[in-house]
């Protein structure tokens, strides 16, 4: 890919030839293999393919959960592939918002204070402010205000999933990477959770969706399919698979 | 603010888990406290005692052990050496008053004395001589218990026939009782000898010797065809302390029969730091075989074992219960922080750099090592004495002397047991406030240590292995 970073401003994500091996003893396995794509901003992307295909894989190397071991990754004008130190957890907070599968609150703590978690670890604002705004992303994912302090253990899945949302919104990152994030939902739940994602897509936000539900693919904007580690519809073209 | 905030929520998340490790560890850093606690006052008590060490050394014939009430020697009352066992406490009565010869196998002589006062760093020589006088003229005031069917004693002889020795002693320096290994003796009437009474029948007598024989100050009595005047009484409070009779070195040589003749010589060095030269100059100017010389450090050293002995043990059981508190805040901050990697990974996978989350642990186990510690601290008021004085065992001090010389090692011995006696018996361990500064030094070393472990696995985690994990 020719473009540099700062001729990229359509794209959220630009990846070039991206190539991640998992080693287990002597046994290397190419989790995703060569992988280009670019997610332009402002939509909602589905990542489509089956169990162990590479999604989570490519979501972690967007996210700077993991590294490539080789190509390029540019998020938001950031080279993502070769962050470190105070820079990686930089990026991790300002550029991404992540959604998993099974939550992952931290379950001492209230909705509200786990929405407030991200901000906190940023320069700080005033207590009062991070929690005016943490009850506001609660407000906009649709979580009632008599369920703001409480904890996760006393929240449904539909609401924790809710909760999962608001803080990955925190910072306002350009991308919010969400991974089967209706695996432990009921089908009318989760597809509320799919409605919520697609509202936070915006001009500048790009939901990426990692999933194996054929229903979520049918509300993206974009829809590219993974198999082997390898895109299939390799992004090139966005919109050109439009299910 | 923020982060003990977090961590403080996260700690009583799990109320159960924090109670038990701070109840054990509270257990640890108290059993250190206390250790330090009673290591001080052991250290303090020791401290003491070597602040109370004279510089007197004792000088005796080899292999005598002093002329003393319980040990060696016959007993000097009825005309010849008639009693010569070495072991001779009291002998059969009825002895009448005569001169006696001494039963020592060796003496010192008044040129070994002379020696002995031109070593350097000698400051005074003071000599005495120890006699048992089991005559008519003195009775003692410690008499043996008459058995049920014994037959009655003569007016004589003690219960059951046997008749109680008279210490009496001889000496040349009687300006203070001090030196005659009765250091808290207390004169209660009249005075000590003076410089012109060398060769006077005149004698100093303990008080329960005076109230015994109905004598006072002023009164005469006999002491092997010699008649003595009573000048003064003194009292030290025990009534074997108080069953003496002190009367010139001359005169007590005159009238035992022992001209030139000394049991023991006290010699003072000039300083504590002198002590063990001088000991050792009088060892090579005697002979080495000549003479037992003794010094009041080595005696100490040997009365005071038992709380040195104490004091190791004490320091052992500190390093312990610090090794022990470390291994047990390492151990569970390890479990815990195996447990929340997920936590760990999520963390960072939301935005937080690695010292947020070390310092949420730091904070979490920095809670838990102080309200350990201020239990501990809190457990070592009540705790601290019962420990110090499980760890001590009484020491005893008899056989260290004993007025006029009787026992091992002699006046200074017995005066060195006095002043140290005392010090020996029990240790008050005085608890500080300073023990909550141990205790805040311990919880933040422990806070420090502890961190170490989830610093370890927040260096290693890789957000994205432990989510993927789950």
């Amino acid at each position: 890919m020719s473009e540099g970073v700062d001729g990229n401003a359509m794209y959220t994500v630009v990846a070039e030839d991206l190539t991640k091996y998992f080693k287990s003893g002597s046994i290397s396995v190419k989790a995703v293999d060569n992988v280009s794509l670019r997610l332009p901003r402002g939509k909602l992307v589905a990542l489509r393919g089956p169990s162990g295909c590479g999604k989570s894989t490519l979501l972690n190397l967007m996210g700077a959960l993991d590294r490539p071991d080789s190509g390029s990754l540019v998020v938001d004008g950031t080279d993502d592939a070769h962050l470190k130190g105070q820079k990686e957890v930089a990026y991790r907070r300002r550029k991404v918002g992540f959604v998993f599968q099974m939550f992952n609150l931290m379950p001492h703590l209230s909705a509200i204070e786990n929405v407030k978690l991200p901000m906190e670890f940023g320069a700080g604002a005033k207590d009062a402010a991070l929690r005016a705004r943490a009850a506001a992303l609660l407000g906009r994912v649709g979580l009632p205000a008599d369920r703001h302090n409480r904890r996760p253990a006393k929240l449904s899945g539909g609401e924790q999933q809710r909760v999962a949302i608001a803080r990955a919104l925190a910072n306002d990152p350009p991308l919010i990477l969400a991974d089967e994030p209706t695996a432990n939902l009921d089908s009318k739940t989760g597809a509320l959770i799919i409605d919520l994602l697609r509202s936070l897509r915006g001009q500048e936000r790009t939901v990426l969706i990692a999933t194996h539900d054929e229903t979520i693919a049918r509300e993206a904007d974009v829809v590219m399919e993974m198999k082997d580690g390898r895109l299939l519809a390799d992004g090139q073209q966005p919109e050109r698979i439009r299910v | 603010m923020r982060t003990i905030t977090r961590a403080i929520t996260a700690l009583i998340r799990s109320p159960l888990r924090a109670g038990l490790l701070v109840g054990v560890l509270a257990v640890s850093v108290g059993l250190t406290l206390i250790m330090i606690t009673v290591d001080g006052a052991f250290a303090t008590r020791l401290d003491d005692i070597q602040a109370r060490v004279g510089t007197s050394i004792t000088v005796r014939p080899a292999g005598s052990f002093g002329g003393g009430f319980f040990d060696r020697g016959g007993d000097n009352n009825s005309g010849n050496a008639n009693s010569g066992g070495a072991n001779g406490g009291s002998t059969n009565g009825g002895g009448n008053t005569s001169s006696a010869s001494s039963n020592q196998l060796t003496a010192l002589a008044d040129q070994d004395i002379g020696k002995v006062a031109t070593i350097s760093h000698v400051v005074s020589v003071s000599s005495l001589m120890t006699a048992r006088y089991t005559g008519t003229g003195l009775e003692s005031a410690v008499q043996p218990q008459r058995r049920a069917n014994a037959p009655a004693a003569t007016p004589a002889a003690g219960a059951g026939g046997f008749r109680r020795a008279v210490l009496v002693t001889g000496v040349d320096d009687p300006a203070s009782l001090a030196t005659l290994g009765v250091q808290n003796a207390q004169l209660t009437a009249g005075r000590t000898f003076n410089a012109d009474e060398a060769n006077a029948n005149v004698a100093v007598l303990g008080q329960a010797m005076a109230d015994h024989n109905a004598l006072k100050v002023g009164d005469t009595f006999p002491i092997n065809d010699m008649t003595f005047e009573v000048i003064g009484t003194y009292s030290t409070g025990t009534q074997f302390g108080d069953n003496s009779v002190f009367i010139p070195l001359a005169t007590a040589q005159t009238v035992f029969s022992r001209p030139g003749e000394i049991d023991q010589a006290i010699v003072k060095a000039d300083a504590t730091s002198s002590v063990d030269q001088v000991a050792a100059d009088i060892r090579q100017a005697l002979g080495q075989d000549n003479v037992d010389v003794t010094t009041e450090a080595s005696l100490v050293q040997s009365i005071s074992a038992p709380i040195s002995d104490a004091k190791d043990s004490s320091q052992v059981g500190m390093i312990a219960a610090l090794v022990a508190s470390a291994v047990i805040i390492l151990f569970s901050v390890g479990l815990v922080a195996r447990q929340r990697l997920k936590e760990i990974g999520i963390l960072k996978a939301i935005g937080a750099s690695s010292w947020h989350v070390i310092g949420q642990f730091g904070v979490e186990t920095a809670v838990i090592s102080l309200i350990a510690a201020l239990v501990g601290a809190l457990a070592t008021f009540p705790l601290a004495q019962r420990v110090a004085n499980g760890l001590i065992s009484t020491p005893s001090t008899a056989g260290f002397g004993g007025p006029g010389g009787g026992g091992r090692g002699g006046p200074a011995a017995a005066a060195a047991a006095t002043r140290v006696g005392g010090l020996l018996g029990s240790i008050d361990v005085a608890v500080s406030p300073e023990v909550f500064l141990y205790a805040l030094a311990i919880a933040i070393g422990l806070a420090l240590l502890a961190t170490l472990v989830p610093a370890w696995y927040v260096a290693r985690v890789k957000p994205a292995e432990v989510l993927r994990n789950e």
